[in-house]
């Protein structure tokens, strides 16, 4: 049998002298709505990803592909600066590669964020949610023989968002005046957007949000027991019932999406600067 | 997979059972392997000595065929099963069936530790399986194979009606609490979140595992009549405790107290064929 730990032990120790052995305490993925919080990382080291042995490469157009080390709120941060989708074609061991690197260079925690389509009626355009739970509805990451190096064979997902994490997220956004939203995403392949029947049937089992990442990233983070936080930056709404003539008005979003992201990049600098 | 290569598995397992004819296939679920213990003057062939036979690799999960007698009649005993999550092919899951199938079984009996989402379930109940909800990815995808059955086979009745009311009344005569429910298959390995228990309650089901499913659907293409139940070895809460933590070895535990009962409706079922 091949040694299939190998892969990520070696894009780690590339990793690792790349940041001069230093260990990051949080590794962040910068989904939608977080693009900025790279910008006020401090002494940061950029490694692109095809430089990463064995890391995939970033295909989609006006992704970028950096891993950025260096100082956020005071704690040493590993930020992804775009990730790997299902739906672009790469396999579930390329889209959740990442999070087992970083589990290898010490992280801590695990910030995720992402843009979702709001399923729940009373959430509006601009809305972040904690993420409390997800259904996953994407091909299982963790399918093939297991990787006992990094979890069990039948991992737990009782609590897959850390309990602390949101409560420390509920308390710091309070701290700020900030209205926080707190839900369950449903991870689907995409890359179609909801028919009006999907997105009755995603509300009818209990969803609140809906999108096309995360969900892996989280189940390989907590089979190698890494506390997460997630959160979505609701950026369209969901209506099974639209009237013939509706139109979802493009502006309007994107002012409240920019307007979200200030508020979600604020939110986890804080949330960093407390743990 | 070709028809050859069923043929050529399902012939070297005749040649070692020499003349003796199954007439019932068993699956030994997750810590249900006591029932080979109950199976009299045993033939045991590893899977690895079987021609294009997969080989086991979970965790507790031996991987043998047996070929012996339970309640009178000549059993073919499954020690150990192919899961999905391991990384097989639904081909490989699915490949003893149809070897089965070629050795004329036309009887499959399984079972599954199962996670309770039925509020009413205890761990420990055992749920005769009525019907079935599939996420797993559908083991007849690709050309079809019409030796085995048709394009699109039926699944009005997945497990049949007939041993259905037999194991009612078996479990009614020996003082068995037999649940009845339906089985949501999903690939695992992950356990549920909350949300998804939630979910597949709503969905309508009554217990969810990481088997069963490919194999029944396998059988039913080609005709097998089966029979399910579920062992539930935990149990979905709405709402977990802050200490609550899911524990493979509480599912094995779980799955073995209840072999007992398992193994009592099991024999008094094979012993009315």
């Amino acid at each position: 049998m091949t040694d299939r730990i190998t892969p990520y032990k070696t894009a780690a120790e590339y990793i690792r002298e790349q940041i001069k052995g230093q260990t990051p305490l949080v590794g962040v993925v910068l989904g939608s709505g977080l693009g900025s919080l790279a910008d006020k990382i401090e002494n940061p080291t950029v490694i692109p990803y095809k430089q990463i042995p064995g890391f995939p490469e970033s295909t989609a157009i006006g992704h970028k592909g950096n891993l950025i080390f260096g100082d956020l709120a005071g704690k040493k941060v590993i930020a992804m600066q775009g990730r790997f989708h299902y739906y672009e074609g790469y396999t579930m061991q390329q889209v959740t590669f990442p999070i087992r690197v970083m589990k290898l260079l010490g992280i801590s925690y695990l910030f995720v964020s992402n843009a979702a389509g709001g399923i729940n009626l009373n959430y509006s355009i601009g809305d972040l949610m904690i993420i409390k739970d997800h259904i996953n509805l994407l091909p299982n990451p963790l399918i093939g023989p297991n990787m006992d190096e990094f979890g069990p064979r039948f991992p737990d997902m009782t609590r897959p968002y850390d309990p602390a994490l949101r409560k420390l997220a509920r308390e710091t956004a309070a701290s700020m005046g900030l209205k926080l939203q707190e839900g369950v995403y449903i991870g689907c392949t995409g890359p179609c957007y909801e028919t009006p029947a999907e997105y009755k049937f995603f509300r009818t089992i209990g969803s609140d949000v809906v999108g096309m990442s995360t969900v892996p990233e989280i189940i390989v983070a907590r089979h190698c027991d890494i506390p997460c936080f997630g959160m979505s930056v609701v950026t369209d709404l969901a209506h099974d019932d639209m009237p013939d003539d509706y139109q979802t008005d493009g502006d309007l979003i994107v002012k409240a999406a920019d307007a979200a992201t200030c508020k979600m990049t604020a939110l986890f600098e804080k949330m960093i600067e407390q743990l | 997979m070709y028809f050859s290569d069923y043929q050529t598995a399902a012939a070297f397992i005749k040649e070692r059972i020499g003349q003796r004819q199954p007439c019932v296939g068993i699956v030994l679920g997750s810590g249900l392997g006591a029932l080979a213990d109950a199976i009299e003057e045993p033939i045991v062939l590893p899977y690895k000595e079987i021609p294009n036979f997969p080989v086991s690799t979970a965790i507790g999960h031996k991987g043998n065929l047996i070929c012996g007698t339970i309640a009178g009649h000549c059993v073919l005993a499954m020690q150990g099963r192919f899961h999905f999550y391991e990384g097989y092919t639904m081909q490989q899951v699915t490949f003893p069936m149809r070897v089965m199938k070629v050795m004329g079984i036309e009887t499959l009996f399984v079972s599954n530790a199962a996670g309770g989402l039925n509020p009413g379930y205890k761990v420990g109940d055992l749920m005769m399986i009525k019907d079935h909800i599939n996420m797993l990815p559908n083991p007849l995808i690709g050309k079809n194979m019409e030796e085995f059955g048709p394009r699109f086979p039926d699944m009005t009745r997945p497990y049949d009606p007939e041993l259905r009311k037999l194991a009612r009344e078996i479990a009614a005569r020996v003082g068995i609490d037999l649940k009845e429910g339906v089985y949501y298959g999903d690939t695992g390995p992950t356990y549920e979140t909350p949300a998804e228990y939630k979910f597949k309650f709503i969905a309508g089901a009554d217990a969810v595992g990481m088997s069963t499913v490919p194999e029944v659907i396998v059988a039913r293409h080609c005709g097998m009549r089966v029979f399910g139940v579920s062992v539930i070895s935990n149990e979905a809460h709405g709402d977990f405790s802050d200490d609550y933590v899911n524990d493979g070895d509480d599912v094995v535990e779980a799955a073995n107290a209840a072999s007992k009962n398992m193994i009592k409706l099991f024999t008094e079922l094979i012993r009315t064929l």
